[in-house]
């Protein structure tokens, strides 16, 4: 297993965000993780990243406990994500944006940086090659020297996801990749999702849009008021009647 | 490929020409009678090396510090007092207090930088006020409290830096040694790390930053410089007291730092120059100096907060547009 | 003697409490702090001076009006800077700078206006003291405690059983659902700016008759205000309050009982030492991020 979670709670003053729940990955497939308005899909994410600290249950990430860690040390470890909003360093090149995905792969410290040592310079050298490989995956190469904050909204979605592959992840969550995006760009996401997996990196996301889902998804988890309501194949969550009153008794999502 | 080799041409010219002036300005300042001028040289070098430690909090990090004049303190008052009691050769008193500031000033930044970020200012203030309050009313007078202390200049292997154009050279090597340091910084893993945070703190924590390690970096670092500059100043005017560390000199820094423009190597020296240059001649307003500094504050802020820098740099690209519009339109 | 340091412990202490009140109302309302907040105090006690000293006005009129000129300014200083600046998308800490300049403006605007001098009020009571206990009180203090409480308990009843209070918490928590019932969320928090100023302003009326009027008077006020908003808890009401009278006792205490020399450290101590050890503060608000 490359991720099990078990039992996880946490609970916002008398509110169950997340109430018991047990999830397993393995790694090399495209998960999912759905559920109505409010089900607490996002908190759940943020536990996983480190932003928020369970109240009981545990997180393993190949062979390491991350419960309890801070979200840099879960970069660390290996997981990397992209947020629903937009987070990207504004005022940053999109070149530099990379770099500080990379941030966690370089071993020059302090004082190597302070008198710009010869390791130093052959560090930095070497890693713009692999950023520009990088941007190159999602067709950003000709605006690496462009503010971030400068580019298109879609173009923003990818460099998000392009940072989070920098730290070399093996697993990489995306919240709501497709927020936003046309119907093209959708299909291009999709295409670009299948293509970090060809790379050896798992995949996690939250996404509403159930066509892409179900489209992409190995294997779906649905949370509902904080639990775990379903999982299984896109097949078999499409005919899971719990889900499917979930969905409709929840305030209807297409 | 003609044009770039034209471009560093260019810029070395331009850099032996700074170099030549830089180097060339005390002479020409003593031919024309104007000593009192090599000192404010001096004065100007000590401010840039401040300044451009603040900048790295607070232009690169996003972190305000409003009590860096504890810093110039403990570097001023921690030098002149190891060199008194206890005899330490002064160039190593120096960078012993330097050091001391760092270490106060990351023992300030750490809890302030797991909260809100405004708690960090009024922490800095809080620090600058215990500080000057004990240097005002140390126990048993070490410092001299309101009377100050009497110290001497800069010795370096048996030469004493007794003159200001002496000083000047001194402070423009250090300074640029300074300057450089904070350049190769700012563009390795380190300073992006810093402006990560300054631009979206969430956002640099989950790549794997670890903000509160970085930011109290930062401030230690600035702190640092800025102890340096405060040692730098007590051995040029070879006298301190108190009146030098209020509150008042902490906005100097910020105003230097804000009006010539933030991140950047450059704006802090704009700044200080302009900055120092405009409290000398209008000593006639020295009551009113804070009115200035805050008018000049809120005028940057809301107008111009790129500074002077950002100002030049705007016109800059525009002209360059104007230019090389139908170049670029046709390459792309 | 201990009676009259724990009245004059009280005295300041009710004013840090105002302002931290000030603090936290205008944490919650935009999520930023405003350092003008101790000049604005100052600024308050120089025009209930000019009011009633030199125009000759009742106090009380002198009170009214102080307060309603520092309302307008803060709501100003909201609406023209604040505001603007938000609008712009600026980092939050051009922001914060934005009052720090503004603190610099104003009190050397009250300087320009009114001399480096220090002045004084004349008597505000026609009797110099009361008798408490069988100790002499000076009137203008007790006055001071008493409208202190006042002042805080009409904000509670404001903030919490008014349709206007309720206005400012909703947009306070959430602007763009506040905006979805009705609620204009922006003259909300201008008005919450106008309280804190108006809060401000009428602590240092109360303040100058005991303290005397001089430039410096509200900075170290406003200050001392922020230690006593994070003992109690950064962005909680009561919490100010608790925080501010603590505060003025444990400093008006050490004044009198040990050193006056380091009264000033204090508080800039205490301060620090409760990021440390307990930023939520007394109150364990966990309005601060993480």
């Amino acid at each position: 297993m490359l991720l099990e979670i078990k039992n996880l709670c946490l609970s916002f003053g008398g509110l169950k965000a997340t109430n018991d729940v047990s999830i397993a990955m393995e790694e090399g497939k495209v998960y999912a993780l759905i559920g109505p308005n409010g089900a607490g899909k996002t908190t759940f994410f943020n536990l996983i990243s480190g932003v928020y600290k369970p109240d009981s249950g545990t997180i393993t990430f190949d062979g390491q406990r991350l419960d309890g860690k801070r979200p840099y040390q879960v970069n660390e470890a290996g997981i990397a994500r992209t947020y629903q909003v937009i987070n990207l360093f504004k005022k940053m090149t999109v070149l530099d944006n990379v770099k500080v995905g990379m941030h966690t792969k370089l071993k020059s410290g302090f004082i190597q940086s302070m008198f710009h040592t010869k390791s130093q310079q052959a560090e930095e050298a070497a890693i713009i090659d692999k950023a520009m490989d990088l941007l190159a995956f999602v067709g950003l190469k000709n605006h690496m020297n462009d503010l971030a904050g400068d580019l298109s909204y879609g173009q923003q979605r990818l460099l998000e996801i392009v940072r989070a592959m920098a730290s070399e992840p093996k697993l990489i969550l995306l919240d709501e990749p497709a927020a936003g995006m046309n119907s093209t760009e959708k299909v291009e996401l999709n295409v670009l999702i299948r293509k970090i997996l060809a790379r050896g990196i798992t995949v996690l996301l939250v996404e509403h849009d159930m066509k892409l889902v179900m489209n992409i998804a190995d294997h779906i988890f649905v949370l509902n008021h904080g639990q775990k309501l379903a999982e299984g194949s896109p097949l078999e969550i499409q005919n899971n009647p719990k889900v499917i009153e979930a969905y409709l008794g929840g305030g209807a999502k297409k | 490929m003609k044009s770039l080799a034209k471009k560093q041409n260019n810029k070395l010219i331009t850099s032996i020409a700074v170099a030549a002036i830089l180097l060339l300005l005390p002479i020409i300042l003593s031919v024309t009678g104007n000593s009192y001028s090599i000192l404010v040289l001096g004065f100007i070098i000590i401010y840039i090396i401040a300044v451009s430690g603040l900048d790295v909090n607070f232009g690169y990090c996003g972190q305000i510090s409003m009590g860096h004049a504890a810093y110039y303190c403990i570097g001023a008052y921690g030098s002149v007092m190891l060199h008194h009691y206890f005899g330490i050769p002064v160039i190593i008193t120096m960078i012993l207090a330097s050091i001391l500031a760092a270490v106060l000033g990351a023992i300030v930044a750490f809890p302030a930088s797991k909260l809100v970020f405004h708690f960090l200012s009024l922490s800095t203030i809080a620090f600058a006020e215990i500080v000057y309050t004990l240097v005002l009313n140390s126990p048993g007078k070490i410092t001299g409290n309101a009377v100050g202390m009497f110290t001497d200049p800069i010795n370096i292997f048996g030469y004493t830096l007794r003159s200001n154009t002496a000083f000047y050279y001194f402070g423009l090597v250090v300074c640029a040694v300074f300057l450089l340091v904070k350049w190769f910084l700012v563009k390795s893993k380190i300073g992006r790390a810093w402006i990560a945070i300054r631009e979206n703190e969430d956002a640099a924590e989950g790549m794997g930053v670890n903000v509160v390690k970085y930011k109290v970096m930062a401030f230690a670092f600035s702190a640092f410089y800025t102890g340096f500059a405060g040692a730098m100043y007590a051995h040029l005017v070879n006298y301190i007291g108190p009146d030098t560390f209020t509150m008042k000199q902490s906005v100097m820094f910020i105003t230097m730092m804000l009006f010539g423009g933030t991140g950047s190597i450059l704006g802090p020296i704009i700044g200080s120059m302009f900055i120092l240059l405009m409290t000398e001649s209008l000593r006639v307003l020295e009551q009113y100096q804070m009115l200035v500094f805050g008018v000049i504050l809120l005028a940057v802020v809301l107008a111009f907060p790129g500074g002077i820098l950002g100002v030049v740099k705007d016109v800059i690209k525009k002209i360059k547009l104007k230019k090389g519009g139908v170049k670029n339109v046709v390459r792309n | 003697m201990l009676f009259q340091v724990i009245v004059s412990g009280f005295v300041i202490g009710c004013v840090y409490g105002l302002i931290a009140l000030g603090y936290s109302l205008i944490y919650k309302a935009s999520g930023l702090m405003n350092f003008a907040q101790g000049d604005v105090l100052t600024l308050g006690c120089f025009l209930g001076y000019t009011f009633y000293t030199l125009l000759g006005l009742p106090y009380w009129l002198s009170l009214i009006i102080t307060a309603a000129i520092a309302f307008f300014f803060g709501m100003g200083e909201e609406r023209f800077i604040i505001r603007k600046l938000q609008n712009k998308n600026v980092l939050t800490v051009y922001v914060v700078l934005a009052t720090i300049s503004i603190q610099y403006i104003l009190q050397n605007s009250i300087q320009a206006i009114w001399g480096p001098n220090m002045l004084s009020y004349p008597r505000v009571f026609p009797w110099n003291n009361v008798t408490i206990f069988g100790v002499n009180i000076q009137t203008e203090s007790v006055f001071c405690i008493i409208m202190s409480f006042i002042l805080m308990m009409l904000l509670q009843v404001f903030m919490n059983h008014t349709k206007f209070g309720t206005a400012m918490r909703a947009s306070a928590l959430d602007a763009k659902a506040a905006k979805a019932c009705g609620i204009n969320p922006s003259f909300a928090t201008g008005v919450t700016w106008g309280i804190a100023a108006a809060l401000a302003a009428t602590a240092g009326i109360l303040l100058g008759p005991i303290y005397g009027v001089f430039i410096m008077l509200g900075q170290t006020i406003g200050r001392k205000g922020f230690a006593a908003a994070i003992m109690g808890g950064y962005g909680n009401v009561i919490g100010a309050i608790v925080g501010g009278v603590l505060l003025g006792l444990i400093e008006t205490m050490s004044a009198a009982y040990w050193s006056s020399t380091y009264k000033d450290m204090i508080a800039y101590g205490l301060l620090l030492i409760f990021l440390y050890v307990k930023p939520t503060g007394i109150f364990n608000e966990k309005a601060l991020n993480r």
